[in-house]
């Protein structure tokens, strides 16, 4: 029984089920748009957020590393002096989660009562810096001392082997910030994972401000009020931000073949790489004949698809779904915006793509080191 | 500012402050306590306490034994006596003492103030010097000055002078009084010598016998959070400088920090405490200060491997050498493996291989035993003919030469044997490539059938004829019998019809040099048998068989002995029938592999049976590698298909693949496993024929396989220890080739050479009794006459060109009497001349470097020589064969042949030789005449004026005027020649 529990989590962590299903879980727990909310509330989903939603969510985060904690395989992941953080950071994630969001269907439920914000309450009331603030940041220094000394006195500091240029780890995990990143190059190539991708995260970081000109929820928690930047962030930070850390951390193994929980990380595993670009499918499988020698003939077929996605999409949302923001944003910030989203979203849809259809790349002139 | 505009309430935030200020308290003393509990600390500790116990008893039993002496009663009772009459005598003279004292004070304060002085009449000087350099305009001030301090420093210089001279005086007196006492106080230091030194110790370690003073400032500086500054419990290390690690671009020195635990390592006084704190079992080789291998030089992972500056149990990387030491270890010290170390500690019966690192030149490595038998079952089984080996680059092929095999065998027995060579000869080193356990399945069982039969096929089409003479005489078994007995045949060979359990030597692989003469009458016929022992190279040119000199009737009555044992079992094994669907399988196999399923589909139907075996034949001897150890006609130039064997254990752990297979993750517990069952790595694993793992099953025993491992895990990187490697001087790198040569051709299966080997010695003894009716004890008393010889000290004895031209063609007889023959063997010039440099080397001789020796005699010494060597004196005859005569003693004690001595021996070796034969020989039969104690008047008298010297120099020279022709003249009887 617990084994067949165990071999179907396994089986149900391989991300190309998870991923899906948390995107399409996603969907209904922050809701895009009025139509995913009424779903929402007519399922209940938002009582996720009440103090009962938010014990159910840590008790059952709790309660699985507690039944995983019977395995060896899982204890020895989870208790690598390595991953400890990051089994500390899941629960974090989603205590801070629940406490934002509990607040902000609290404020919510009191704006639609014609009420102002809790923290509109909390502003008229004065704190002294000492000895209210400095005093409780002393005590919070020391506790935090504390924490760190007793993690290093009772986990050794995680030294590996003496390193040796000829000889790499296997597996070589990045440092746990940026295994979301090296997740990403299993999907794309490392001028885009490595170079194109983290440069665009940050300068759309920086553009936020400039893009969203929603002028509601300054300085209190709110869903309803910004409903739409709030899904969209959660999406970024949680399923492709913490989701693929927590992959890479646990779940990547010897040769960076996926592993599920229980499973012994035997270096010799094989995963078949099957693989072929969209021009082979559309070349070889389709229209049953070779390949072209001229390179932009080959790849006309994925220059068009992108062409279609970054050129007519947006225009496309700004007719359809978008179209309130189109006209709040004007023109160009909205063109800002919508190709930010859509490099956002092409990393979900070319692992889908991988994952569905085998695709490695849209566009691939190795000849040029040019694969997309 | 009113209380009620505070958002928290102060007292309760004061009481929180205060809990977890108390908190962070607690966590940082548990943070020193952590520190201050370390493991070592306790073992050191452990050991002071160990420590001080033993130099308590030790003092007690030097206390004991002092008292027991009369000497030193006498003594203690002496020095009371004079104690009390300096006392009474010296002390009381009161008016002498306050003198002494008076004097000592005004020394005192006159050299206090001469030193003052002297100080300002330097800075003076310097004031007066600079002054005048510049012309200050002060300078006359500065002169005088200095002046002035000059006459007071000299002056006072003077008083101190006389100060000293009065005190001295004084003390005299009083000295000159206590005089008898000090010097009874010395004896006593004498005396007490090693007393004084442990109370000594003890006054620094023994907190009961130390003073309060240090007693505190002990307890005080082992003070957890203290101890930072001096404390007495400390990381020891050695600091290895010309040992280094590579830590990637560059090297830094090895740091060893075993010894912060291992306490008594070099001190023999700790040979029964446990672990940590015991001695090194062997300080005469290893640790100890007058070894070899000093601890300071060496340190201990050099040999051990390990983490060397690991301080834990865990952190040294120590590893278990049995699951249930392992068991005990996890008990006892929490042990769990490091596994990201990728030199692990070598488990206690793999240490010897720790030596090879430096010493992979020797043949035998001297010292290690297990070492050397694992090298020697490498050398016996010839691992290095498939896998490369760097000290066995250039060694002859293992097995036997096939070119000319029809000669030898028929097809048949060629198939049992390639199908189960141990049921033939159980301790054969032909490994076992069928029947194992990736291959014994119904299907695999009948490919194999088949996969025999193509590969006989193709070594009988390619075989050379053997033209082989007939018996020419019917040979007499009984005299082949005690052939074999006699000439030598069980220094390399044995006959041994039944598994033997005794555990694997290096002298008894020394004896399986050769095969096991089993059988042999089911294996080949008496007329292959007689030719390859009057020749052995005519059938195999690079043979280790060496050519006996057997005369046609002996190898005829060899021959006819040894052809009598068949095993019949054996011949009964039914062999099956060519098959040819199978056959097609195979040979449609090997054609797919360069060709299209259709076109090697259409080549196979044009072949016939016989070219599809020898086709097959072809392709099977290069899948299993038969040529790595046999010639084969068509694979001169192959490769070797193994795995590089040369740094195979600095390979990563993760290079070896453990497969499905549920054993300890270790390099030692895969290569075991590897040579229990070769093919075992690919249980659970769906394998093509041609993928499956090859390495045959040698059927190795328990204790080979650990000797063999304990070799392997010696094949690591030697860049790091370089500077400990002997240096490669011409004598280091002449005495490793020819240690290499007289392992390769087994010299020592007769010769004791450096002190190993003569392994033929017991089978003479058995000879002797068995066909020469001597009893047990009378055997085993002059078996080493009737044994090749000690070649100990012939580099010193032997004239090299002899040696040379003896080792080339050994046709002169040096000790006719023996019937064991030293046998001709193919050496070539490079062999002879190595192995004439080895001997050289071995005994320190400057070869080439030779002085000319004046040999004559002059009628007088001639006559008196010719005394010393007649019966009345030396009577050298008595055991001396001499050209064709005999000695008259009895056989057992008969010694060289001094007619050869002239081209033999060098005379500056003959010397010493006749002063002091047990010296250069330690047992020899070989009397001494002339007694090294009283060597002045040992020899006669009557001649040469008793001039020792002279008379050894006559007889000497007188040894070197005889010749063969010379005694022939005189000799009497023609004796049997046995």
């Amino acid at each position: 029984m617990i084994e067949a529990i165990k071999a179907f989590i396994n089986k149900f962590t391989n991300p190309q089920i998870l991923f899906p299903l948390l995107a399409v879980v996603y969907v209904f727990v922050f809701p895009i748009n009025k139509f995913f909310l009424r779903i929402n509330e007519r399922l209940g989903i938002y009582k996720l957020w009440t103090n009962a939603g938010g014990a159910l969510m840590i008790g059952t985060l709790f309660s699985f590393f507690c039944f995983g904690m019977t395995d060896a395989n899982f204890r020895k992941i989870v208790t690598k002096p390595d991953n400890v953080p990051i089994v500390g950071l899941l629960f974090l994630v989603v205590f801070f989660l629940w406490f934002a969001m509990k607040q902000a269907y609290e404020n919510d439920a009191r704006i639609a009562a014609g009420k102002r914000p809790n923290e509109a309450e909390d502003a008229k009331e004065k704190i002294l810096v000492w000895p209210d603030l400095v005093y409780i940041e002393l005590i919070a220094l020391i506790l935090c001392s504390v924490l760190l000394l007793v993690w290093a006195m009772s986990l050794h500091a995680p030294i590996e082997e003496p390193a040796n240029p000829s000889v790499s780890p296997n597996p070589s995990k990045a440092p746990w910030y940026f295994l979301g990143l090296q997740e990403m190059l299993v999907y794309f190539d490392p001028w885009l994972a490595g170079v194109v991708f983290p440069t665009v995260i940050l300068l759309g970081l920086m553009s936020i401000p400039f893009i969203d000109n929603n002028t509601k929820g300054s300085g209190y928690y709110t869903f309803k009020d910004r409903q739409m930047a709030v899904s969209m962030f959660m999406f970024l930070w949680l399923v492709l931000w913490i989701f693929l850390i927590s992959v890479g951390t646990f779940l990547r193994g010897p040769n960076w073949n996926f592993f599920g929980p229980f499973e012994y990380w035997d270096s010799h595993k094989l995963a078949a790489l099957t693989n072929i670009n969209l021009s082979e499918y559309v070349y070889m499988i389709w229209m049953k004949r070779e390949l072209p020698t001229n390179i932009l003939l080959r790849e006309m077929w994925g220059f068009l698809v992108l062409g279609i996605y970054f050129g007519l999409m947006p225009l496309l949302f700004a007719k359809t779904f978008l179209k309130n923001v189109f006209k709040n944003l004007g023109p160009l910030r909205y063109s800002v915006f919508v190709i930010l989203l859509l490099l956002t979203l092409s990393l979900p849809i070319k692992m889908l793509l991988r994952w569905a259809f085998n695709v490695k790349y849209i566009i691939a002139i190795p000849e040029f080191f040019f694969n997309i | 500012m009113g209380k009620d505009e505070r958002h928290y309430n102060i007292n309760k935030l004061n009481v929180v402050f205060a809990v977890v200020s108390v908190v962070l308290l607690l966590t940082l003393m548990s943070v020193f306590m952590n520190d201050y509990d370390r493991d070592w600390k306790d073992y050191q500790r452990q050991f002071r306490t160990i420590e001080i116990e033993k130099a308590r008893v030790k003092l007690d039993k030097e206390n004991i034994e002092l008292s027991q002496q009369a000497e030193y009663e006498e003594l203690e009772g002496k020095i009371a006596a004079a104690k009390q009459a300096y006392k009474d005598k010296c002390l009381a003279q009161t008016e002498l003492q306050e003198q002494i004292e008076e004097a000592n004070a005004k020394l005192t304060l006159v050299e206090q103030d001469y030193k003052f002085r002297k100080a300002e009449f330097d800075a003076a000087k310097y004031r007066f010097e600079h002054g005048e350099a510049y012309h200050e305009h002060d300078v006359d001030q500065y002169r005088e000055a200095f002046q002035s301090l000059d006459q007071q420093v000299t002056k006072l210089a003077l008083d101190v002078e006389e100060a000293k001279t009065a005190l001295k005086s004084k003390q005299r007196m009083m000295d000159n009084c206590g005089a008898q006492l000090a010097q009874l106080e010395r004896d006593e230091r004498q005396m007490t010598a090693r007393q004084s030194i442990l109370v000594r110790q003890l006054d620094s370690i023994d907190p009961n016998a130390m003073n309060l003073t240090n007693q505190v400032a002990n307890m005080v500086r082992d003070l957890p959070i203290l101890e930072l500054a001096n404390p007495r419990n400390k990381v020891e290390q050695i600091v290895l400088k010309d040992v280094t690690e590579d830590v990637n671009f560059m090297n830094v020195p090895r740091v060893d920090r075993c010894t912060t635990c291992h306490l008594g390592i070099t001190n023999p006084d700790y040979v029964n405490e446990a672990q940590p704190f015991t001695t090194h079992p062997n300080l005469e080789l290893y640790v100890g200060k007058n070894s070899p291998h000093p601890l300071e030089e060496f340190g201990c992972t050099v040999c051990h491997a390990g983490r060397p500056r690991g301080t834990s149990f865990n952190g040294a990387v120590h590893v278990p050498s049995s699951p249930q030491q392992k068991k005990e270890w996890e008990e006892k010290y929490g042990y769990h493996q490091m596994e990201l170390w990728e030199e692990p500690m070598l488990p206690l019966p793999y240490t010897e291989a720790g030596c090879y690192k430096c010493h992979s030149g020797e043949f035998p490595v001297k010292g290690a035993e297990k070492l050397s038998t694992g090298l020697a079952m490498i050398e016996t089984a010839g691992c290095y003919a498939c896998h490369e080996i760097e000290r066995y680059k250039d060694w002859p092929k293992p097995g036997p030469n096939l070119t000319k095999l029809a000669g030898k065998i028929d097809k048949e027995w060629g198939w049992r044997w390639l199908n189960d060579p141990h049921s033939f000869r159980h301790n054969t080193m032909m490994p076992s490539y069928f029947n194992q356990s990736n291959n014994s399945d119904v299907v695999s069982k009948k490919r194999s059938d088949q996969e025999i039969h193509a590969i006989l096929h193709y070594l009988f089409e390619n075989a050379q004829p053997y033209p082989s003479d007939r018996l020419p005489i019917k040979g007499d078994p009984a005299r082949g019998e005690e052939l074999v007995a006699s000439v030598g045949c069980y220094a390399c060979h044995q006959i041994q019809p039944e598994k033997g359990d005794e555990m694997v030597t290096v002298d008894g692989l020394r004896r399986r040099f050769g095969p096991n003469l089993i059988d042999i009458g089911t294996k080949t016929s008496a007329r292959w048998l007689y030719n390859w022992l009057k020749d052995p190279n005519s059938y195999h040119p690079d043979t280790a068989m060496p050519n006996l000199r057997l005369t046609d009737q002996e190898a005829a009555d060899i021959a006819s002995f040894l052809i009598q044992d068949k095993n019949n079992a054996f011949s009964q094994h039914p062999v099956p029938a060519v098959n040819v669907n199978v056959l097609n399988d195979i040979v449609l196999g090997f054609l797919k592999r360069a060709d299209t399923d259709q076109g090697a589909r259409n080549t196979l139907a044009g072949m016939k049976l016989e070219q599809k075996l020898e086709f097959a034949g072809e392709k099977l001897i290069a899948q299993y590698g038969c040529f790595s150890c046999h010639n084969i006609k068509g694979f001169d130039n192959a490769k070797p298909i193994g795995v590089a064997l040369s740094e195979e254990s600095s390979k990563s752990l993760h290079k070896f693949d453990f497969g499905f297979l549920h054993i300890e993750h270790s390099k030692h517990a895969w290569y075991a496993q590897k040579l229990k069952d070769p093919r075992s790595f690919d249980k659970g694993k769906i394998k093509a024929p041609d993928e499956k793992l090859r390495m045959p099953n040698f059927n190795l025993k328990n204790d080979e396989i650990e000797a063999i491992v304990t070799a392997l895990l010696g094949f690591v990187d030697e860049s790091q220890v370089q500077a400990k490697i002997k240096p490669r001087t011409p004598e280091n790198l002449a005495k490793e080739q020819g240690e290499e040569l007289v392992a390769q051709f087994n010299c020592r299966g007769c010769h004791m050479v450096e002190g190993q080997g003569g392994s033929i010695h017991d089978s003479v003894e058995k000879w002797l009794v068995d066909f020469e009716e001597k009893t047990d004890n009378e055997a085993a008393k002059v078996r080493d006459s009737f044994s090749p010889p000690n070649l100990h000290g012939v580099g010193r004895k032997l004239n090299p060109e002899w040696l040379f031209n003896f080792l080339h063609e050994p046709k002169q007889k040096v000790r006719p009497w023996l019937r064991v023959r030293m046998p001709t063997f193919n050496f070539n010039v490079v062999h002879l001349n190595t192995l004439v440099k080895y001997f050289q080397a071995v005994d320190g001789d400057n070869f080439p470097l030779k002085i000319n020796v004046e040999t004559g005699l002059t009628d007088k010494e001639y006559e008196a020589a010719a005394k010393l060597f007649s019966e009345d004196y030396f009577g050298c005859t008595q055991c001396h064969v001499v050209g064709s005569k005999l000695p008259t003693g009895s056989q057992d004690s008969w010694a060289p042949n001094l007619a050869l001595a002239k081209t033999r021996l060098q005379p500056e070796w003959l010397i010493e030789w006749i002063k002091n034969p047990s010296k250069l020989m330690p047992g020899t039969k070989m009397p001494t005449f002339f007694d090294p104690e009283n060597y002045d008047t040992s020899g006669p008298d009557d001649l040469l004026d008793g001039n020792e010297n002279e008379q050894i120099r006559v007889l000497r020279n007188f040894l070197l005027t005889l010749s063969e022709e010379q005694q022939r003249d005189v000799a009497a009887p023609v004796p049997e020649t046995p």
